[in-house]
């Protein structure tokens, strides 16, 4: 018999209560991001520094085989902090980590008020906490995967491919430096994303404005800096915050001479101000119109 | 138990949008009715444990509104009056996904997803992408996501909006058969009087943040006023004069029959005295059905 004729039946399960409940929503959001072609290729664009360095961490270690055939390369092939802080705070990196986050994250927010759908999440038994946790974790599973997955791939490589533990007993700190850091940068873009989603029902303006903001702070970073010859006006621009906290989380010189703690005092302000707009925008009584 | 609401207060800032609402509502169909601003949405916000009243207690489904929403929100369904999906998604994910939400377990949300929607009449559809959807599957979407976790309780707001009359005349009767379960309580808001009265056999009409009226449908008809449905023969101008200075309301309709509304305390008898007196022929004297139009229209204080 048809469903529809077999009239209204009862659900025989029972209810689960989940102690993740946004657990569905990242699941969700993964899946529709990698629905979307242009996404698809960004992301495998963005793993291309990660394979890059590795080919050099292979390189380094068998650079003797090399050595004859390039001359000079052994000078740039070292892996050390240096080359760790080269990967994460690379101008390139930052820059597809930008483009991910426009492709997806730019609609996490501004889709579903756009279309209405709050209000089918906070009838749920779901708290704005929630909603954010499961949004956050979509942004933070794909900023993992070029961050500190291929960070922590990198030292594995490297104790293999040299054969001993030499590169931890130099460097101690730096495993804790690259989960340190992929959290920091992850973080920041993270709440930088969905701040922005939220601010508009517009999927194509948040993601101009996703995009302009960071290049535009960049931007008013080089004026200034041309004119004045101030390296206070590092702290104006986001990619060079991430920069400056990049060197002092690998220990290596900071590319401007500014104090790293203001430009981490700089992105932890964006995250709270971040954090203050997304609780303000997104409602949990909207339920209700 | 159902609803249990005492007393409750609310106000946003100065504007008092609750003010002291008293009901009890248990199984079955109830309909809330209200004009804007009457607190309908105040009122719904504060059942589904969205806005803690100022004053007064309340349980719903046995649970307080004021310490356990999330528990609340677990077992009710939730139909909203506007649009709203999820951009590229099917229904078939959409549906499962906020059943999962709700607290499903993944694989039998996805099982009662395809059940539900084949209930709602989106079967043949359910692979479709939301955004190609009519206004119409969208509102029948949008009761599949409401009952995909069964729910004990399922409030829905305005839920014929954007229906052509087949459509309408379909999901009515859905809600209708949802409704007759014993165990599924239905509470709907809408302003299509005639939808609640196909549906409900309970209203609570609100105005300016206070119950105006509420009860079994047929008790209220009976209560708020006895309708009579006049012909005559004769100028009826000072007849209508004086028949109104008797409390009564009286509506012409353009096949020349008079609707008169008589308060409960007056009798007939006054009617015909009048006409006598006045020398107008009664040729047609009927009780009438009171609409549930009429009943709102009393309640609210309109015309």
């Amino acid at each position: 018999m048809p469903i529809a004729e077999r009239g209204y039946i009862h659900w025989d399960g029972e209810l689960l209560e989940r102690r993740r409940p946004w657990l569905p929503i990242t699941r969700q959001g993964i899946r529709l991001a990698f629905k979307r072609k242009y996404f698809k290729f960004s992301f495998f664009v963005s793993l291309v520094p990660a394979f890059g360095f590795l080919v050099g961490i292979y390189a380094a270690e068998k650079i003797q085989d090399f050595k004859l055939k390039i001359e000079g390369v052994s000078t740039i092939l070292q892996v050390n902090p240096g080359f760790f802080r080269a990967y994460f705070a690379g101008d390139f990196l930052l820059f597809m980590m930008l483009m991910l986050m426009v492709l997806s994250g730019a609609g996490l927010i501004a889709d579903e008020l756009r279309h209405n759908a709050l209000q089918l999440y906070f009838a749920r038994p779901l708290t704005k906490k929630d909603y954010f946790m499961g949004k956050a974790a979509i942004l933070v599973f794909f900023l993992s995967l070029v961050t500190v997955v291929p960070g922590l791939v990198f030292i594995i490589c490297k104790l293999i491919f040299s054969g001993s533990f030499r590169f931890l007993a130099d460097y101690p700190w730096i495993g804790l430096s690259v989960i340190g850091f992929s959290a920091l940068v992850t973080a920041f873009f993270s709440f930088y994303t969905l701040m922005i989603s939220s601010v508009s029902k517009n999927r194509r303006y948040t993601a101009i404005l996703l995009f302009a903001i960071y290049i535009f702070s960049d931007v008013l970073f080089g004026i200034f800096y041309a004119s004045f010859r101030n390296p206070y006006f590092a702290l104006l621009s986001i990619k060079a915050n991430l920069q400056q906290v990049g060197a002092a989380f690998f220990n290596v010189k900071a590319p401007y001479a500014v104090s790293w703690i203001y430009s981490l005092a700089v992105l932890l302000t964006l995250c709270a101000v971040s954090a203050f707009i997304l609780h303000k925008r997104v409602k949990g009584v909207e339920v209700i119109k | 138990m159902g609803i249990e609401l005492k007393d409750i207060r609310f106000s946003y800032g100065k504007v008092q949008a609750l003010d002291g609402i008293d009901i009890r509502l248990e199984g079955g169909a109830v309909g809330l009715l209200g004009p804007n601003g009457a607190g309908k949405s105040t009122l719904l916000k504060i059942m589904l444990g969205f806005l803690r009243p100022d004053q007064g207690e309340g349980r719903v489904l046995d649970y307080d509104i004021r310490t356990e929403q999330t528990l609340i929100r677990r077992r009710v369904g939730y139909m909203p009056e506007n649009d709203c999906f999820i951009p590229g998604m099917d229904a078939v994910t959409f549906t499962a996904y906020f059943g999962e939400l709700s607290g499903m377990p993944r694989q039998e949300a996805m099982k009662r997803a395809h059940d539900v929607l084949f209930y709602v009449g989106l079967g043949e559809s359910r692979y479709r992408q939301l955004e190609t959807y009519s206004a119409g599957m969208k509102q029948r979407l949008k009761l599949a996501q409401a009952i995909v976790h069964d729910p004990k309780l399922l409030f829905l707001d305005e839920p014929t909006n954007n229906l052509d009359p087949q459509g309408r005349k379909e999901i009515l009767e859905l809600i209708l058969e949802i409704s007759s379960k014993k165990d599924i309580q239905v509470l709907i808001s809408s302003h299509i009087l005639p939808d609640i009265e196909f549906i409900c056999s309970y209203v609570v009409i609100l105005n300016k943040g206070r119950v105006a009226a509420k009860g079994e449908l047929a008790n209220l008809r009976e209560a708020s006023f006895r309708l009579f449905e006049l012909k005559v023969k004769g100028e009826p101008a000072r007849f209508l004069e004086r028949i109104r200075v008797l409390g009564c309301k009286v509506e012409e309709t353009e096949d020349m029959i008079l609707k008169v509304y008589m308060p409960p305390q007056l009798e007939r008898k006054a009617i015909f005295q009048t006409a006598v007196e006045e020398r107008i022929q009664v040729r047609q004297f009927l009780k009438s059905r009171t609409s549930l139009e009429d009943v709102f229209a009393k309640a609210v204080g309109v015309d």
